[in-house]
């Protein structure tokens, strides 16, 4: 046949490629002409109206969307960097340890094995109000006498949603930096330390910077995985109270099937997955910068 | 050629009626082959039913396919996603009340498949509740939920709080018949943070029911003859009052607003809530010592009344459904049957869930002598019962329930007004009705 | 002497502090898993009580008894649901590693045209967020008639997994020296008997790493099973622990039971390839 004309990596990513068209793009093409029509799922005919930007129109009009637009940013950026930095503290600590490195590791990984669906329901009973674990935990230590309505208040709400998310994902950050750690040379680190250098010094200088990748590719990776958050944010708040904690993903879940508006869903999806490249985008940039200094270097 | 056809399919029909009408007496009927795909409603409560699936396959000779068996919401989602995809290949589904306008087209109207002597059997406001435009599109089973009072018995027979309540608010501490007095009581045994008056389900189509029968106990309207959404009334103000009086004076818990059903019944049931309007579903559960803190102190009541004088009774109930596409209606409308006939409703409401038969109800209540709190339970939902009404009868319930219970729960948090929130709400709902073509 | 007393003592406190700070940092990490452990243990009326029960009075496998029982006792198909996890999460890890190592490869050894671009566009089909496939792929399997199989679950998820995983690998080739390989084909090895004795065992780790998080992807993901599943034909495990809640209540003893039959799998596999995954992320993911 033809196919052995054809050159070696071509052939070598037909499959990837294959794969990706059939399951990722063609499906997004449906949702990207979906999204020009008033598709309810409830009447398949509409399917065949045309609307043009009319769905665009009026996600980018409605001030709704971009609160919830502006709260997703925040609660990634927030999200994010908080993990970074307790998934740094966390590979430094266990690379520390001299004893138990392998149990250690196994559970650092603990919550890597949580279903995000699991998250969610644990941590919407750990944050209930009136019988969950942490205002039972502080009435009995006595810190408060008060129930204190984690998922009802705005930002606490945000916040608990934020620790959830924390709680699960640092583990994508501590292993890949411990990774890093266990990958670095030691003779700067002691040449470093010869030189007089204090333990700040030395991270800040020589051994940050090697790590530096290693986070940027664990940002990556959690950008591209993020809406993975939906499950979690659906079970604990839905978005709720008084869409208090309406992130991009509950808006476009409830408009798709709870509402059966299919059109203006995939209109809000596309918003939200240019949301998505932009910040992969930069993340990469940033690997990619960083990786160059490296190669200098080592 | 395509009159024929309909003329053929016409004679057929008309030959299945003929034949329902005929064979009520030997139901379930023989279908030797046949086989009906079916999708329906997983979760605890509703499997021990699916046993009796088995029989039915001895008895007709057919096949029954289960196709996929999910929650509630799931289920909602993969029946408009299989409309969506033209893909309604099945025969027999569950549906339920407040999700059947959604998709009335789909569902074949049951009056012409079942004898008329078996549907009469059902609890008529029931079969009414289950009829849209005329055509019955779904037999009920022994799942009918229509909220009652909970409390508990205790606190309303301690002298000291009696004198209490009767020197504050000029009447005797007793089970509360009005909502005005469920407010009163719910305030004076409030403790918070160990223990609150009452509590409402506060998101989702939960919120948006529960200020829906609280309106209609007011005397409103949630939409009105022409179908306007009409909620944005004054007795919808005093409605909606009523829920945030109770959050702003602390008598509920504070995540009650993020509270659904699950959260209600366990908080009751830890014996941190006083009143507690709630389904038929919990009543043995809140009574059992081993999931419950509040078992033997349990009372139940029939809900109380709002100023209108009228009671409270946002119902619903599930049922089964026959495709329209289905290729062996008789097959599939037996089997809707059998699910649901003396037998069925009998084992399904042995563990608490309220029947849809006139007769299985009798006979529950005989079989509860001797019980006392079985009993009491039976006489306050059957009384409850007669006061139920089911949710507007209009497909877009689901998603004006969606654009509105934020707007509810801005008004209970104290973010907006009640009437700032039902206005805004009110102009949501109009909208949706307006994009459906509807107004 | 004194200098040195002073910095024994600091070493010491230092110590103390690194052993009290990863303790905590465990216990944070630990403890929901803990607890969700012994919630499946308890009683639902201690679980829910208040005040709260801090020490377990009953502890009994009550819960694990009735997921296992029939339908009617509390029973789910556990051994259902399980079988077709460990049939989707495994095939589509094995399936998703051989397309990321001949794409990983492809990238690795070979210069083409737009390359980086067309790698970047591999990783952003990962940014696709769920919600937005779940309806399309779902026509696209009803139209072909494959919803509700293991086929289709595989296939979707292969498509989630490939792109990290031609990432790692790739990632993990680079290193790999060329010359390693070519030196092999001299000494008389065709160029497939190269690429598998001698690079594919170098490999070895960044495969492993990339493997488990591919596994730990299909184990866990909920939104696009929960819509292409529909029956105990392909219900994975995730999709199970939705059984547990009704429309008026959740079973949150049971379904902590059932979180515990998920995690303990999981946990071994990683228990049992976390040397290879740290070892593999090192070396794979950085030196592009």
């Amino acid at each position: 046949m033809k196919l052995s004309k054809l050159s070696a990596p071509t052939l070598l990513l037909l499959p990837a490629f294959i794969v990706l068209a059939v399951f990722i793009v063609l499906p997004l093409m449906f949702s990207l002409y979906s999204s020009f029509t008033p598709f309810r799922l409830t009447k398949p005919d509409t399917l065949w109206v045309f609307i043009g930007f009319r769905n665009y129109v009026n996600v980018l009009t409605n001030a709704e969307f971009w609160v919830a637009f502006g709260r997703t940013v925040l609660l990634l950026t927030i999200a994010l960097n908080a993990e970074m930095l307790l998934g740094l503290g966390l590979a430094l600590l266990v690379n520390k340890a001299t004893r138990g490195q392998r149990i250690l590791r196994t559970a650092m990984m603990f919550p890597m094995m949580f279903s995000p669906v699991l998250v969610g329901f644990q941590f919407k009973f750990l944050f209930n109000d009136n019988i969950g674990f942490v205002n039972n935990a502080l009435q009995s230590l006595g810190l408060t006498d008060r129930a204190i309505p984690w998922l009802i208040d705005g930002n606490l709400a945000l916040f608990s949603i934020i620790v959830a998310e924390v709680w699960s994902s640092t583990a994508v950050f501590a292993i890949l930096i411990l990774a890093g750690l266990l990958a670095m040379p030691k003779d700067p680190v002691e040449a470093a330390h010869v030189d007089g250098c204090t333990p700040w010094q030395t991270f800040r200088y020589v051994t940050w910077p090697y790590l530096m990748p290693f986070a940027f590719i664990a940002m990556t990776i959690r950008s591209l995985d993020v809406a993975r958050a939906y499950d979690i944010v659906k079970i604990m708040t839905d978005g709720g109270p008084a869409k208090r904690t309406e992130l991009l993903w509950t808006l476009v879940g409830r408009t798709a099937y709870g509402d059966a508006r299919m059109g203006l869903a995939n209109a809000m999806a596309y918003v939200a997955i240019l949301l998505s490249i932009v910040f992969t985008v930069y993340f990469f940039r940033k690997l990619a910068a960083a990786r160059q200094q490296i190669g200098a270097e080592w | 050629m395509n009159r024929l056809l309909s003329g053929v399919s016409a004679g057929v029909i008309m030959l299945v009626c003929a034949m329902g009408a005929a064979s009520a007496a030997d139901l379930p009927g023989k279908f030797e082959g046949v086989t009906i795909d079916a999708k329906l409603i997983g979760g605890q409560q509703y499997e021990k039913l699916y046993e009796r699936i088995g029989e039915w396959e001895k008895a007709t000779g057919a096949k029954v396919n289960i196709l996929s068996k999910k929650n509630h919401f799931e289920l909602d989602k993969e029946i408009k996603s299989d409309i969506a995809t033209g893909g309604i290949t099945w025969c027999v589904g569950s549906n339920h009340s407040s999700f059947a306008p959604q998709y009335p087209d789909i569902y074949a109207d049951l009056f012409g498949l079942i004898p008329s002597e078996e549907v009469a059997r059902f609890v008529p406001a029931v079969i009414d509740a289950s009829t849209l435009e005329g055509k019955l599109v779904m037999l009920p089973r022994a799942q009918f939920d229509v909220s009652a009072l909970y409390y508990q018995k205790s606190l309303y027979q301690d002298e000291a709080k009696k004198a209490e309540f009767k020197a504050k608010y000029g009447y005797d501490l007793a089970p509360p018949d009005t909502w005005a007095q469920v407010s009163d009581q719910a305030e004076f045994f409030a403790a918070p943070p160990n223990f609150y008056g009452t509590q409402f389900a506060g998101k989702e189509e939960a919120i948006n029911g529960r200020f829906y029968e609280m309106l209609v106990a007011e005397g409103g309207e949630y939409l009105d003859k022409d179908g306007r959404p009409a909620f944005n009334s004054e007795a919808g103000v005093r409605a909606l009052d009523w829920f945030v009086k109770l959050y702003k004076s602390k008598a509920v818990p504070p995540g009650t607003t993020n509270y659904l059903w699950d959260d209600l019944g366990q908080g009751f049931a830890s014996g941190s809530i006083a009143v507690n309007l709630d389904w038929p579903g919990w009543a043995s559960f809140f009574n059992d010592p081993k999931s419950s803190k509040v078992a033997g102190n349990v009372g139940v009541k029939v809900q109380p009344a709002g100023s209108s004088g009228k009671r409270t009774g946002w119902s619903g109930h599930h049922g089964f459904s026959v495709t329209e596409s289905c290729g062996s209606k008789e097959a599939a409308a037996s089997l809707v049957w059998w699910l649901t006939n003396e037998d069925s409703q009998m084992l399904e409401s042995a563990a608490g869930p309220l029947p849809t038969r006139s007769a299985v109800w009798d006979h529950n209540i005989k079989a509860a002598e001797g019980d006392a709190y079985k009993t009491e339970v039976l006489q306050a939902f059957q009384e409850a019962a007669k006061h139920a009404f089911p949710v507007p009868q209009t497909a877009e319930w689901i998603e004006i329930s969606n654009a509105v219970y934020p707007e509810l729960q801005a008004a209970i948090l104290g973010d907006k007004t009640s009437k700032e929130a039902l206005d805004a709400a009110a102009e949501k709902a109009t909208g949706i009705l307006e994009d459906a073509g509807k107004l | 002497m004194d200098t040195n007393a002073s910095h024994r003592l600091r070493r010491r406190l230092l110590k103390a502090a690194h052993f009290v700070g990863l303790f905590l940092a465990m216990a944070v990490i630990c403890l929901p898993g803990l607890w969700i452990v012994l919630s499946s243990l308890r009683p639902t009326v201690e679980i829910m009580a208040k005040p709260p029960v801090w020490i377990p009075e009953t502890l009994s496998l009550d819960a694990y008894r009735a997921m296992f029982s029939g339908a009617g006792q509390g029973g789910v198909p556990v051994w259902d649901y399980f079988r077709n996890s460990l049939i989707v999460s495994v095939t589509s890890t094995v399936i998703a590693l051989a397309i990321g190592l001949s794409g990983g490869y492809a990238f690795a050894r070979y210069r083409f045209k737009a390359k980086s671009a067309i790698f970047l566009g591999f990783m952003l089909t990962r940014a696709v967020p769920g919600i937005a496939l779940s309806l399309p792929l779902f026509m696209l399997y009803a139209r072909t008639g494959i919803i509700d199989t293991h086929f289709s679950l595989i296939l979707t998820y292969v498509a989630l997994n490939v792109p990290f995983t031609i990432w790692l690998i790739d990632g993990f080739f680079r290193q790999v020296p060329k010359d390693l390989a070519e030196a092999a084909q001299i000494d008389g090895c065709t160029p497939w008997q190269a690429f598998w004795q001698v690079e594919f065992p170098l490999a070895g780790p960044g495969i492993a790493s990339a493997g488990i998080f591919a596994f730990l992807t299909s184990w866990n993901e909920y939104a696009l099973a929960s819509q292409i599943t529909r029956s105990v034909n392909s219900k994975t495990l995730p999709v199970g622990l939705l059984d547990y809640t009704a429309e008026f209540t959740i079973d949150w003893r049971g379904m902590c039971a059932l979180a515990v039959v998920m995690i303990v799998p999981a946990l071994t596999l990683t228990f049992i390839i976390q040397k290879h995954l740290v070892s593999g992320l090192t070396f794979g993911a950085v030196k592009g």
